[in-house]
């Protein structure tokens, strides 16, 4: 995508998408789905759907820009400094693979979607594996990795769904 | 701002199949590569007792003969003594210490107990030094957060 103006209006779609991703985290956590699958860790993604829409809609640049405003607020709002590296970490290595295979045309939204969870987890692991000190956490990984093909394949569900209802809708004309 | 956008393919796609793969594999790789090597191992944590630098004995913990057990060399004896741990938290682990030794500095007997592979006690005048070895609990987390 080429490089966009930050026009007001652009400024404000993504600060709407960045409260969005906030909210739907929050919305995650109403909802553990710990309880069905005993992981810590485990979790819809949610917030995923956000970054995906914006890489698509909006650009690499904006999407990244929408990934950190939203785990730094995130990290404030739960009170949490440690929990800051864990999803800088997982939000990052997941945007940069998704932002690589976006440009892959025979690739559908879904595998973009699974490689972006299944990025998450894994930079989530290192994360762990640099606050613990030690590579047991590394164990955990495949557990997280069977789960992201679901997750992420629900993701891919909702942002397939969001584009096909934004064919009716130009967020950009007023 | 332009309306120009890429939207995504919106239906699966043959190649979506092979990123499912891809993640499928990555995750039993690294479950073989972790899971794997520990499978022809006990859960047993070893003592492993070196002199002189030396491996002189490697008894398992669980087969640690009651009471104390002797070790002479370089002309001081220290007394080699197996336990439980006390604290709720982690009971009935397995530990050694040395409970009394004839050495002027005594830093094996303040060592204390050791009960985590990793650890040792070493006793410098006797060139003694008591290892624990195994794959049972090797820097394992004390618990994880998040």
């Amino acid at each position: 995508m080429a490089m966009q103006k930050w026009t007001t209006k652009h400024l404000t779609l993504c600060a709407v998408l960045t409260a969005l991703a906030l909210a739907l985290s929050t919305l995650e956590n109403l909802f553990p789905i710990t309880l069905l699958i005993p992981l810590p860790g485990v979790k819809l993604g949610l917030a995923n759907i956000v970054t995906l829409f914006a890489l698509y809609y909006l650009g690499t640049g904006s999407a990244f820009a929408i990934l950190i405003a939203r785990c730094i607020l995130g990290a404030v709002f739960a009170g949490n400094a440690s929990a800051l590296l864990f999803s800088l970490l997982g939000g990052v290595v997941a945007m940069v693979i998704m932002a690589l295979l976006r440009r892959c045309r025979p690739l559908s939204v879904y595998g973009v979607s699974v490689a972006g969870a299944a990025g998450h987890n894994i930079g989530q692991i290192c994360a762990a594996m640099i606050t613990l000190g030690n590579t047991m956490v590394l164990g955990y990984l495949p557990f997280l990795l069977l789960v992201s093909l679901f997750s992420g394949a629900l993701t891919g569900f909702v942002v397939a769904l969001l584009f096909r209802a934004m064919e009716h809708v130009n967020l950009s004309r007023s | 701002m332009t309306t120009k956008y890429s939207p995504p393919e919106l239906r699966p796609k043959k190649l979506d199949i092979l990123v499912a793969v891809v993640v499928l594999v990555l995750a039993v790789v690294v479950a073989v590569g972790f899971y794997g090597p520990k499978l022809g191992q006990g859960e047993d944590t070893s003592v492993v007792i070196s002199m002189g630098g030396e491996v002189v004995e490697r008894i398992p913990m669980t087969s640690f003969p009651d009471g104390k057990k002797v070790l002479t060399h370089n002309g001081y004896t220290l007394e080699l003594c197996l336990s439980y741990n006390d604290l709720p938290s982690s009971e009935g682990q397995l530990g050694v210490y040395v409970l009394s030794s004839d050495c002027p500095t005594q830093d094996c007997v303040h060592t204390g107990r050791i009960s985590r592979v990793g650890q040792s006690i070493v006793c410098l005048p006797a060139q003694i030094v008591i290892h624990l070895e195994g794959a049972s609990n090797d820097g394992a987390p004390d618990i994880v957060v998040g």
